[in-house]
């Protein structure tokens, strides 16, 4: 008995350390299969910080910012002045309150998202949401501290956009994904993939010109409207500070 | 002080609901959804009190969450208050371990009756609208919702009953 028990002690699968060796190899042909990706990815986060041109990289982008502000004051300025003499509606965008988003909802049955700004900063329904991008949505609700906002993905969501390009307005709806809808009401829009899309002169809900979103896929005419997925610039789903737009729309 | 903390254990543990539900951490989450916070709690109350109560208190968690989002499309009413009756008739098993996969189960199914009347809520109000892209979000929130409920149930809601029948032992 005391034999038999010594011999199986012996087997070769009793002992850790052939275990170590055989779990060793298994990563080791991991490697080999993978061509070496996970030593790739580990060495892409390790030297990271030690990029070189990083802070040049920094410099540039700044450079380009102050560029891009100064370009736009400029075309604003033209923008407002334009405006003016075809007597076109002009949006009052001197009225900004800035919010950080408190809770969030964007990925579920409820599209909304709550501010730290409320009716005692003088935030009121239907007031505009912006963020970093673009257009985020609309105030629906105020209490004393906080406001409740319908983000555009949301299917109560419905405005006017206009496409600059071909010079149509449309009305973007949510469908309670992260893709609004786009619905042109002619069947012969000429509408592509890329095309920008901003918010109506002709709405009544917004003030316009504010950047909503991109054509990402065009779906087959149906009747006589055609529809279309817009991308949306700003992403509610991680913007944590927020513009409050209290623009009179004329 | 402690005494009254302890009796009302449970009462005071139904006002964290609402904080929950706001609170919508994305890093809990999958597909962006997030578990349906309400059942979670409802469960071990029903078990503990019977359908009456756990229909009352489903009424009361509908109200309050209803209020919390901006959704006119639904409510969230009708589904809390079946679940509630419905959890209410079930019955604490004895084996622990059974018992934990049963709160799973019993609350992905919850999860599933709450997303399907809110999906045909939001259909029959957009009818008109013939917009049929909200089947594939609604499908993905249904499923995502009832993954994750019946995924957490089992370690929060033993935790809960647990809870519960310790405060309800003081209070005898």
């Amino acid at each position: 008995m005391l034999d038999i028990r010594r011999i199986s002690n012996s087997r070769w699968w009793h002992k850790k350390k052939n275990w170590l060796l055989f779990a060793i190899f298994l990563f080791l042909v991991f490697v080999r299969i993978s061509k070496g990706a996970f030593y790739k990815d580990l060495y892409y986060f390790i030297s990271k910080p030690f990029w070189p041109g990083q802070f040049q990289k920094e410099i540039v982008l700044e450079s380009i910012h102050k560029e891009n502000l100064i370009k736009l004051n400029l075309l604003k300025k033209d923008n407002t002045r334009l405006r003016r003499s075809l007597s076109i509606q002009e949006s009052s965008n001197d009225y900004h309150i800035s919010a950080a988003v408190i809770s969030r909802k964007t990925g579920s049955w409820w599209r909304q998202i709550i501010l730290n700004k409320g009716a005692k900063d003088g935030v009121e329904i239907g007031n505009i949401v912006i963020g970093p991008g673009g257009l985020l949505g609309r105030v629906k609700n105020t209490s004393f501290f906080t406001s409740s906002v319908t983000l555009i993905t949301s299917p109560e969501s419905k405005l006017g956009v206009w496409l600059d390009r071909i010079q149509i307005n449309g009305l973007l709806v949510g469908v309670g994904d992260d893709y609004p809808s786009l619905i042109l009401y002619s069947k012969d829009a000429d509408i592509k993939v890329g095309d920008f899309v901003s918010s109506s002169p002709a709405s009544t809900l917004l003030p316009p010109n504010i950047p909503i979103g991109i054509v990402q896929s065009i779906d087959e005419t149906f009747k006589s409207k055609k529809t279309a997925k817009i991308s949306l610039l700003a992403k509610p789903h991680v913007i944590d500070w927020v513009q409050i737009l209290k623009a009179k729309i004329e | 002080m402690n005494k009254f903390f302890i009796k009302k254990l449970s009462l005071l543990s139904f006002i964290f609901i609402p904080i929950i539900f706001l609170w919508h951490p994305d890093w809990l989450g999958f597909l962006g959804v997030q578990p349906y916070w309400p059942l979670f709690w409802l469960l071990p109350w029903s078990i503990l009190n019977g359908s009456i109560n756990g229909l009352i208190f489903g009424l009361f968690l509908g109200l309050i969450l209803d209020s919390l989002t901006l959704h006119d499309s639904f409510t969230q009413i009708p589904g809390l208050i079946f679940c509630g009756f419905l959890f209410g008739r079930i019955k604490l098993h004895s084996d622990i371990l059974v018992g934990h996969f049963r709160y799973g189960l019993i609350c992905s199914f919850g999860s599933f009756l709450c997303g399907t009347l809110n999906y045909f809520q939001i259909l029959f109000r957009n009818f008109s609208d013939g917009n049929s892209l909200i089947l594939i979000s609604s499908v993905k929130n249904i499923l995502a919702q009832v993954f994750l409920t019946g995924f957490f149930a089992p370690f929060i809601c033993s935790q809960l009953i647990r809870m519960f029948k310790f405060s309800r032992r003081k209070l005898q």
